[in-house]
């Protein structure tokens, strides 16, 4: 019985998840589901996307966060329009959580919505909310061992984007081995070496961005 | 699904267990890669000599025909 619950719960979301992605292929946005652990570098990435892409595209954040608005706090200061969902100590954004705050953007005057996913690298893979693609941003310091640990979130994710690569030679993170561990559980899948804080590989990353935004306003979809 | 937290769905993924004739050295890293590269198949765990291999897999996202095919394409035997 309690399965039968559970699996109400996740029709539900996906059926809210599909109009959420109606509503953003409507409107041409491309829809980014960014995750990773707690301190794996999120907001830190997002800083230096909107210091780097916010003149060129337009770009708006929905933050999730258990309680308290301090990410989104650093993305206000970028003049970039941002929403906080607090989920109030739930472990994912869901789908319905994205659709309530939706109607206050102008999608209109949007290319591109980032949604920072609460830090956690288990949960949040098994909710769709709506969203193009989800990106996964895994730390040198979380080791080279969670591709495998963690399938799940390596598998949904177009791109891993292993941050703080400027650390590496403080740590026994094996670069090459945590590549070809996301290269077997996701052939296919991006993987970009990037430091959010010195910059270095980032360009990938934009270029990436470029690429999936300008795809989703010339119509093709996922 | 989150077992910790009890969220997510109950993603239908299941274990299976096969009995796998003729692994070498040369070929069961490459078993592992294949089998793992495929939608749904979350862990792989191969025992050369023995030949007794799990599979946790989502017979949603992957069939077991596919999992028999990566076997039966190396000539390896595989049984459950
Ligand atoms: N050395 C180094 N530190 C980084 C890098 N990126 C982020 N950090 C630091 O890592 C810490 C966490 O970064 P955040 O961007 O807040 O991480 P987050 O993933 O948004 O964390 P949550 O939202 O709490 O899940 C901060 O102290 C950052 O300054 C990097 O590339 N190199
Ligand atoms: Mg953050």
């Amino acid at each position: 019985m309690e399965i039968q619950v559970m699996q109400d719960i996740l029709g539900k979301n996906d059926e809210v998840a599909a109009e959420n992605q109606a509503l953003f292929a409507a409107k041409k946005v491309f829809a980014l589901n960014l995750l990773g652990s707690p301190g794996a570098g999120k907001t830190t990435l997002l800083e230096k996307t909107m210091a780097a892409l916010k003149d060129e595209l337009r770009m708006a954040v929905i933050e999730g966060d258990l309680f308290t608005t301090k990410d989104a706090d650093r993305i206000a200061r970028y003049g970039v329009p941002v929403i906080q969902i607090n989920t109030s100590g739930g472990c994912h954004l869901d789908a319905p959580m994205v659709q309530s705050v939706l109607p206050r953007l102008d999608l209109d005057a949007l290319d591109l919505v980032v949604i920072e996913n609460v830090g956690n690298l288990v949960c949040p893979a098994e909710f769709n909310i709506g969203e193009d693609e989800k990106a996964v941003v895994l730390s040198i310091t979380e080791g080279d061992d969670k591709p495998l640990k963690y399938p799940l979130i390596f598998k949904e994710s177009a791109v891993v984007v292993l941050n703080k690569v400027d650390i590496l030679p403080y740590t026994n993170f094996n670069l090459e081995a945590a590549t070809e561990d996301i290269a077997t559980i996701h052939p296919g899948a991006m993987v970009l070496p990037v430091s959010s804080t010195t910059e270095e590989g980032l360009f990938a990353w934009y270029q990436w961005l470029r690429q999936a935004v300008q795809k989703k306003r010339e119509g093709y979809s996922e | 699904m989150c077992k910790e937290c009890g969220c997510g769905q109950t993603n239908g993924n299941t274990r299976l267990q096969f009995q796998v004739n003729g692994y070498a050295e040369e070929n069961v890293h490459e078993v592992e890669k294949a089998l793992l590269g495929m939608p749904g198949v979350m862990y792989v765990h191969i025992h050369a000599d023995e030949g007794a291999t799990t599979i946790d897999y989502n017979p949603a996202k992957t069939k077991l025909m596919e999992i028999m095919n990566v076997f039966a394409s190396r000539g390896l035997e595989a049984a459950l």
